[in-house]
């Protein structure tokens, strides 16, 4: 389903996090958020799935306007946000919950089709042999694999993720994002990622869209994210880092803050 | 201690020295600190001689200087007697008649009140437990808005100031003191004491598996469940195990009161003067309430230090017991 954003607007309190964002999402694409910490990108992705309430502006996938959280957009989280002391496999279940009763969830009495579902998502991300594992005693990127699983479980129209690979390191990292790609692309997912580490997001997303101080300041192909865009994006001094090289995108990957960001590190 | 400049020989010292600018710096701070040592010094004396005139003003409240008590000493010295009966083994090594305990308590059947004094400690906590998961998860902001949610705190403070030897009163017209108005007194003291800590537990836990769960659109009831609740069950059950452990010491205080099991056995032996045994029902008492402290704090301690901890072996539990006995008996 494609996505399309109207004129978003946050304000917590005097603070503007997004002002008229506007931006549209073709069914299928692999669309990338980019912006500095604080430019409003998991205000925006907390709004699309329902998390926040705008303070005014709609979103609609497929002309139907999201209000609120539901199953068939899915999100995956940077701290992954999964139930700890659950299995991965009771993990993955937890995307079942909204077609599942409330007893029925108690009891752990999801449909024979839901378990197969949960199992084949824990299969996409390489995690089957791994289902019956507690996720507290899993690595940062099992877990993280865990909440794509789950996303999927819901069997989403609309996949979210908010710096899905920020607190995990490179490798690991390299790792969920190929599943990630792969699974999108098998089911035609419409997938919106904020991603700050550009040399990922340039190598992942098809569509770019940058943020700053909560407006939309970019919104294209990746042939048109010039070095001079993600100038514009980012200013001056970032971007003469991101020319010399991507290490220090990789550096910040491991640092686990929420508010990360290439500039968090400069 | 600091006489130095006074003595004799610190006044030569000084005036061979001379008193350059720095020397007088020195003693300045040295007259300082002094000044600040005779403060904290005299402060302390009037501390102490408070606490002194505390300590003699109470005991005079309770007549502590009539000599009524001193002249019953040789009873109490005859009492010890009865209380540890003394005999000799092999005839020269004296210690306590064992024996006697061991025949008292087989006769009268302790292990079987013993068994009362638990079941009402574990039927009331087991009956209070989910009550008190339900009160400390309404009392909680995140589940009843704000106003609402301090009518579940406050039913809970206003149990936890109720100690549960009240219940037991209060409880009375349902046929006296009975093991079962002592269960119900329990399982409601349950309720406050552990409700409160559960709803301390709430307020600790993590934001990220409730929006987790909320993003997959489920509803409030299964946000409550899977997000929150699903991350206190660990702290719930050792919280439930620690409570249990003050309700055992509870469940014998009301059979005093004459709710049944250990606490009526004391209270009957004592009133017959049995000294000996009562004090063997006090040891047995003691018995019982650290077998339950220690299966209670393995557990929490299994709880706390989640799945790293090890497993031990039927061998190590064996040979290692007396070890932890005692550890465990003077933590």
């Amino acid at each position: 389903m494609a996505l399309s954003v109207e004129n978003l607007t946050k304000k917590y309190g005097n603070t503007i996090a997004l002002s008229g964002v506007s931006f549209e999402i073709p069914e299928g694409k692999f669309a990338v958020v980019l912006g500095e910490s604080g430019a409003g990108k998991s205000t925006l992705l907390r709004i699309l799935n329902g998390l926040t309430e705008p303070t005014s502006g709609s979103v609609y996938l497929d002309n139907e306007e999201i209000t609120n959280s539901r199953a068939d957009v899915g999100m995956v989280f940077q701290q992954h946000n999964l139930v700890e002391e659950l299995s991965a496999y009771d993990n993955a279940l937890t995307g079942t919950l909204n077609r599942t009763g409330f007893i029925r969830s108690l009891l752990n009495l999801q449909s024979r089709d839901d378990r197969e579902l949960a199992l084949e998502a824990l299969k996409t991300v390489g995690l089957l042999n791994e289902a019956g594992q507690k996720v507290s005693n899993m690595s940062g990127g099992q877990q993280q694999r865990v909440g794509i699983a789950r996303a999927l479980v819901q069997q989403p129209a609309l996949l979210l993720a908010d710096e899905p690979v920020a607190s995990l390191d490179p490798s690991s990292a390299e790792t969920v994002m190929t599943y990630f790609r792969e699974t999108v692309k098998k089911r035609n997912l419409t997938t919106l990622a904020s991603l700050h580490q550009v040399n990922i997001a340039r190598e992942f997303g098809e569509q770019f869209i940058g943020l700053k101080d909560g407006e939309v300041m970019f919104a294209g192909p990746r042939s048109e994210l010039t070095p001079a865009v993600l100038e514009e994006i980012y200013g001056d001094i970032q971007t003469e880092e991101l020319r010399e090289g991507t290490e220090s995108a990789e550096i910040s990957e491991s640092t686990q803050n929420g508010t990360t960001g290439i500039e968090a590190n400069i | 201690m600091s006489t130095d400049s006074d003595s004799p020989v610190g006044k030569l010292l000084d005036r061979l020295l001379g008193e350059n600018q720095e020397e007088s710096a020195i003693k300045q701070q040295h007259a300082e600190l002094k000044r600040t040592r005779l403060v904290r010094r005299l402060s302390q004396s009037a501390l102490l001689a408070g606490i002194g005139i505390l300590f003699i003003g109470s005991l005079t409240a309770v007549g502590f200087w009539s000599t009524e008590w001193i002249k019953y000493w040789p009873q109490f010295v005859d009492a010890l007697a009865e209380y540890f009966p003394p005999k000799l083994y092999f005839g020269l090594i004296p210690f306590v008649d064992l024996a006697q305990y061991y025949q008292f308590m087989k006769n009268a059947g302790l292990v079987g009140e013993a068994g009362i004094t638990l079941a009402i400690a574990l039927a009331g906590t087991i009956m209070g437990a989910p009550l008190a998961l339900l009160f400390g998860i309404l009392g909680n902001e995140r589940v009843t808005p704000f106003p609402l949610n301090f009518v579940f705190r406050g039913v809970m403070s206003v149990i936890r100031s109720i100690p549960s030897l009240v219940w037991a009163l209060i409880y009375v017209p349902l046929g006296g003191i009975t093991p079962v108005t002592a269960t119900l007194a329990i399982g409601t003291d349950t309720i406050g004491e552990l409700g409160r800590l559960l709803t301390d537990e709430l307020e600790e836990i993590d934001d990220g598996p409730i929006e987790g769960i909320r993003s997959t659109g489920g509803n409030k009831p299964q946000v409550i469940t899977f997000g929150m609740v699903s991350q206190i069950v660990r702290p719930f059950i050792a919280w439930a195990m620690f409570i249990l452990e003050n309700n055992v010491r509870s469940a014998v205080s009301l059979g005093i009161i004459g709710a049944g099991g250990l606490g009526v056995t004391l209270t009957v032996e004592e009133q017959t003067f049995q000294l000996t045994n009562m004090m063997a029902t006090i040891l047995f008492i003691v018995l019982l309430v650290i077998s339950v402290e220690m299966i209670s704090q393995r557990t929490r301690s299994y709880l706390r230090d989640d799945d790293d901890v090890e497993q031990m072996s039927f061998y190590q539990r064996i040979v290692g017991f007396p070890k932890r006995m005692s550890d465990s008996v003077l933590k």
